[in-house]
């Protein structure tokens, strides 16, 4: 069973783990032969998490699966050795490559719940994995299947053992495959973007987890990631995949110091850049005694499809935006955070509570108050391909608003929208296009330049660069702000993007279940948060800093746990089975959002009574 | 699940309501003329307008309707379960379609089950060697097969195994002309005769069923083989699959993996193919003279006989959605994402 310890004489660097040697992998697709991959060298070495990074494309995943020695079909490994404790994987009869794929490889894929079987329960899948590798009875494997999903951190995984993957959500089913992949305590894990998808605070719980292991069974890592900021939290060394070779192999530190490559400088400077652009927001201060618009005890329920019960997407939520102010919305999905947005435009209705625009309730108001009010309260949507009719021409599309809110005339639309492509920075010359052909920047600005129409006082903007490109996030943002500037429009952005959120909001409001948890200023709240919840979303940010990694310092933001379901809410605090702090007296009793001296509310009574004060946040969080 | 069956049956009820009023409408729209087909050429006025009245033709459309339903005083109607008296034999449409029935079921369940259990293992084999020579083969034979209707194939076997080699009986029914069957019980040959304690009759059965069915499995091979191949091919190409084989999981472990994935929707094309068939056997019945539902239908289309029309087209739809249910049910079966 044992494999063979490597006899290194010097022992300055750990042993390599894999070694690989001349790796080609391509793709053929009728007469058209890719080759992604192309004589790649790379050597993985024992208790070393190695970072991965490189272009969409570039073949980051295909490099992943190829470890394995295993490729997606209609591809091929062409040529190249994986040394594998010294033997050659695909030199190695069938049966021995899939004993060391099953015991001493494991990966974890990038898109987890298709990774499951669906047909099969969970359970009997991860049974399936770990009998291949050790002989053992059935209800011994149950019990250690069990056993296994209770380390990953599932909650009651005596039941969930028997869930279905469409039964698990999409941080259960990455754990159950970290079960699987950890089951053999592996000597090589490899893991193509495991927290894409995720939650950033589930996200935290396993990259920690990953950590943990690896210092604790000397293991090696190859972690392949988009953002920088896990790199620079939890990675030893980086290696940029380019052109189908490793182009550049630093120890993380060095590449953040003096990244060589340039497509590293290219990442590096936007973030960088970015920041510089960004930071710094001032809000256009006028002397207004009045919110623009509010939402007073808002709360939205969703029946339960064959049952009583309803989903409690938004409960009692009082929120006031100014004029020409951006409030952020954060939380994780699910919150509530899009029907929070929808209502205020009246796109839902609401089960209690109002909208108050300019003092009125939205309720009360005439039908044609109630159009007049629509117009110049927009939303821009978080997909903007689905938002566009792709068979009308951009000049059509932009034309509609003034089509349905006025009587213009077709070369006065026509003007209109070419003056609403400018604002945008969107050349005129695609007013006669179809919106099939652009990125999904462009489709962006096209969404906001349509909710621009009106002339609206009010914006909300539901996760409108969730679909970007980072070099897209940066220029639509300066776009806003602009717009902000130049039109004292006010913006509820909703995001779980923290970043941005701190480049673009005044406020901000974190959500939890439905629930506003903590609400201040963007400095106050991002440097130092007090609800636990805040303060654990806040912590589980990953900054692009290796100095200042997460995990070297002390860490007691974890929480435990999945969000739980928004049917079944308990009668306390709804934080209460995830959160650090909780004492008996939390669950007992529903909190509420108690302003504080400093100007801020939290949900907290802990907080609310100075019990609980809560340090800075280390480090700055941009 | 009980909840879920009674009301798909209870759907398919309503809809077998409304295909019969729409059948009954449709029939009576057609520019035909039962009446003058019954009494023959040159009837007098008397005779014709007797043969109307005795038909009901000469009622308004709802009451002819409502007869037929069994709603009026009449007599007993559809509601009851009788599906009205033949104009042409004057015998009940419901026994005729027991006996005719049958002999279809027979044949083309025994053809689907042979079909099915040939076409899956050469589907399988060909999605796991993608243009191996056995894919290749498949191919061709697909499109072969697929090349020519099926009662050309019936007469070119019929032609090799009956005519030159003397192999097969004479295509001249589901017996030899000389046999007496068995008492009818289920209506199945095969079963009544196995019933009656006569094994002779049995094979002899079987025999004459051999051409029929070999007919339409040679037919029916192809699309089925070519449904599982693709199936299988997608269930293989599934992130599961890979990631089954990145576990390190024995290859049949990660064969039977897909193969379950892939029967889910192959059983589904396979229903509604077997629903298809119920009616379109009619012309491999007719190439071998046996007198199955197809071959009533046409009869009744061509002698205008509308209740034996309205019962045939009925009892075909009827059974058709029962085999979608029973379809659906081992498909519920088999994924656990499918909840009723
Ligand atoms: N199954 C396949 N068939 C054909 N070409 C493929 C297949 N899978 C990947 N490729 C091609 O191989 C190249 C590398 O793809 P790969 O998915 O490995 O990139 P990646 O770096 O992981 O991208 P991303 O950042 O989007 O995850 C791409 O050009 C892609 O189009
Ligand atoms: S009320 Fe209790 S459980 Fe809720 S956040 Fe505060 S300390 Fe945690
Ligand atoms: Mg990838």
């Amino acid at each position: 069973m044992n494999a063979i310890e490597p006899a290194s004489a010097a022992q300055l660097a750990p042993p390599p783990v894999l070694h690989v040697e001349g790796l080609s992998v391509s793709y053929r697709t009728g007469e058209r032969v890719a080759t992604p991959i192309r004589g790649l060298d790379l050597t993985l070495r024992a208790g070393e998490i190695v970072g991965l990074i490189g272009e969409t494309g570039s073949g980051k995943s295909t490099l992943a699966l190829a470890l394995l020695g295993l490729v997606r079909s209609p591809g091929r490994i062409v040529s190249g050795k994986l040394l594998f404790g010294g033997r050659d994987l695909l030199a190695m009869p069938p049966d021995e490559r899939r004993a060391v794929r099953g015991r001493d490889i494991a990966i974890i894929v990038q898109n987890p719940r298709a990774s499951l079987n669906p047909l099969l329960r969970i359970g009997r899948q991860i049974g399936y994995v770990y009998r291949s590798r050790a002989h053992s009875s059935a209800a011994e494997t149950r019990r250690q299947t069990i056993e296994l999903l209770r380390e990953v951190g599932i909650n009651d995984p005596e039941r969930r053992v028997d869930a279905y993957a469409h039964e698990l959500s999409g941080g259960m089913a990455q754990r159950a495959l970290i079960a699987m992949a950890l089951a053999s305590r592996p000597k090589l894990l490899v893991a193509d973007e495991p927290t894409s998808g995720l939650d950033v605070t589930i996200q935290a719980q396993f990259l920690d987890q990953m950590w943990q292991t690896v210092q604790h069974s000397g293991s090696a890592a190859l972690l392949i990631a988009k953002e920088v900021g896990i790199i620079a939290n939890y990675c030893d060394r980086v290696l940029v995949l380019h052109e189908g070779r490793i182009a550049e192999d630093q120890p993380v530190r060095a590449f953040f110091r003096a990244p060589l490559h340039p497509y590293s400088r290219a990442v590096l400077a936007l973030q960088r850049d970015g920041a510089a652009k960004l930071s710094g927001v001032a809000m256009a201060a006028g002397a207004t005694t009045r919110p623009l618009i509010s939402a007073n005890g808002l709360s939205k329920h969703f029946p339960v499809r064959n049952s009583a019960k309803v989903v409690q997407a938004v409960s009692d939520v009082t929120l006031d935006i100014w004029p020409g102010e951006t409030l952020g919305l954060v939380g994780e999905s699910g919150s509530g955070k899009t029907t929070v947005g929808r209502c205020f435009v009246r796109l839902t209705e609401t089960t209690a509570g109002h909208i108050v625009y300019h003092g009125r309730d939205l309720e009360r108001l005439s039908g044609s108050e109630l159009r007049q009010a629509r117009a110049k309260l927009q939303i821009v949507l978080q997909d903007p391909f689905d938002s566009l009719n792709p068979r009308w021409t951009v000049a059509e599309l932009l034309g509609e608003p003034f089509r349905i809110h006025t009587k213009l005339g077709r070369a006065e639309r026509r003007q209109r929208a070419a003056d609403l492509l400018k604002v945008v920075d969107l050349e005129a010359d695609l007013l006669d296009r179809r919106p099939r052909g652009l990125g999904a920047g462009a489709m962006q600005r096209l969404n906001i330049a349509r909710a621009l129409a009106t002339k609206p006082d009010f914006i909300v903007l539901d996760e409108p660069t969730s679909v970007l490109s980072p070099s897209a996030i940066v220029s639509l943002v300066a776009l806003l702000r602009r717009i902000q500037v130049e039109f004292g429009v006010s913006y509820l952005f909703i995001s779980h993007d923290l970043t941005t959120v701190r480049y673009l909001c005044h406020r901000v409001a974190v959500m939890y279940l439905g629930q506003i948890v903590e609400t201040g200023a963007v400095e106050q709240v991002f440097a130092r948060p007090r609800h636990p919840y805040a303060r654990a979303l806040l912590s589980a940010h990953l900054d692009p800093d290796p100095a200042n990694r997460r995990v070297d310092r002390r860490s007691d933001e974890q929480l435990k746990g999945e969000i739980p379901s928004p049917i079944d809410l308990p009668v306390g605090c709804y934080l209460a089975s995830r959160c650090p702090h909780v004492l008996p007296r939390c669950g007992e009793q529903p909190q509420n959002l108690v302003p504080l001296a400093d100007g801020r509310s939290v949900r907290c009574w802990r907080v609310a009574t100075g019990d609980l004060t809560g340090d800075a946040l280390t480090g700055p969080l941009v | 699940m009980g909840r879920y069956i009674v009301k798909r049956v209870a759907v398919g009820l309503v809809q077998l309501i409304g295909l019969t009023v729409a059948v009954f409408f449709l029939i009576r729209l057609l520019p035909a003329d039962p009446a003058s087909r019954l009494v023959g050429m040159n009837p007098s006025r008397e005779a014709y307008e007797q043969a109307r009245h005795q038909l009901g033709l000469d009622q308004p459309l709802l009451t002819q309707l409502g007869a037929y339903l069994g709603l009026s005083s009449s007599g007993p109607g559809l509601l009851e379960g009788d599906f009205g008296t033949s104009w042409v034999t004057s015998s009940p449409v419901g026994s005729e379609i027991a006996t005719y029935l049958p002999v279809t079921l027979e044949l083309v369940t025994i053809s689907f089950l042979i079909a099915f259990l040939v076409s899956v293992p050469i589907g399988m084999v060909g999605a796991l060697n993608p243009g191996g020579r056995s894919d290749k083969a498949v191919f061709v034979y697909g499109l072969f097969a697929g090349s020519q209707p099926e009662f050309w194939w019936g007469l070119l076997f019929v032609y090799v195994f009956f005519f030159a080699l003397g192999w097969a009986p004479a295509p001249l029914g589901s017996l030899s002309p000389m046999t007496s069957p068995p008492p009818s019980v289920t209506g199945f040959l095969t079963i009544d005769s196995l019933l009656a304690g006569q094994p002779d009759v049995f094979v002899e059965a079987l025999q004459h069923l051999v051409l029929p069915v070999a007919t339409l499995v040679f037919v029916l091979s192809g699309p089925i083989v070519k449904m599982v191949r693709q199936n299988m091919a997608r269930a293989l190409r599934a992130d599961f699959v890979l990631y089954a084989n990145c576990a390190g999981l024995p290859p049949a472990r990660v064969a039977r993996y897909a193969l379950r994935a892939a029967m889910a929707p192959s059983m589904t094309l396979i229903g509604i193919l077997y629903g298809f068939m119920l009616g379109g056997a009619v012309l491999v019945e007719n190439v071998f003279s046996l007198p199955g539902i197809g071959q009533y239908a046409v009869r009744a289309v061509l002698a205008y006989d509308y209740p034996a029309i309205q019962g045939v087209v009925l009892v075909i739809t009827a059974l058709s959605l029962v085999v979608y249910l029973g379809i659906d049910l081992i498909h519920a079966a088999i994924d656990p994402r499918i909840v009723h």
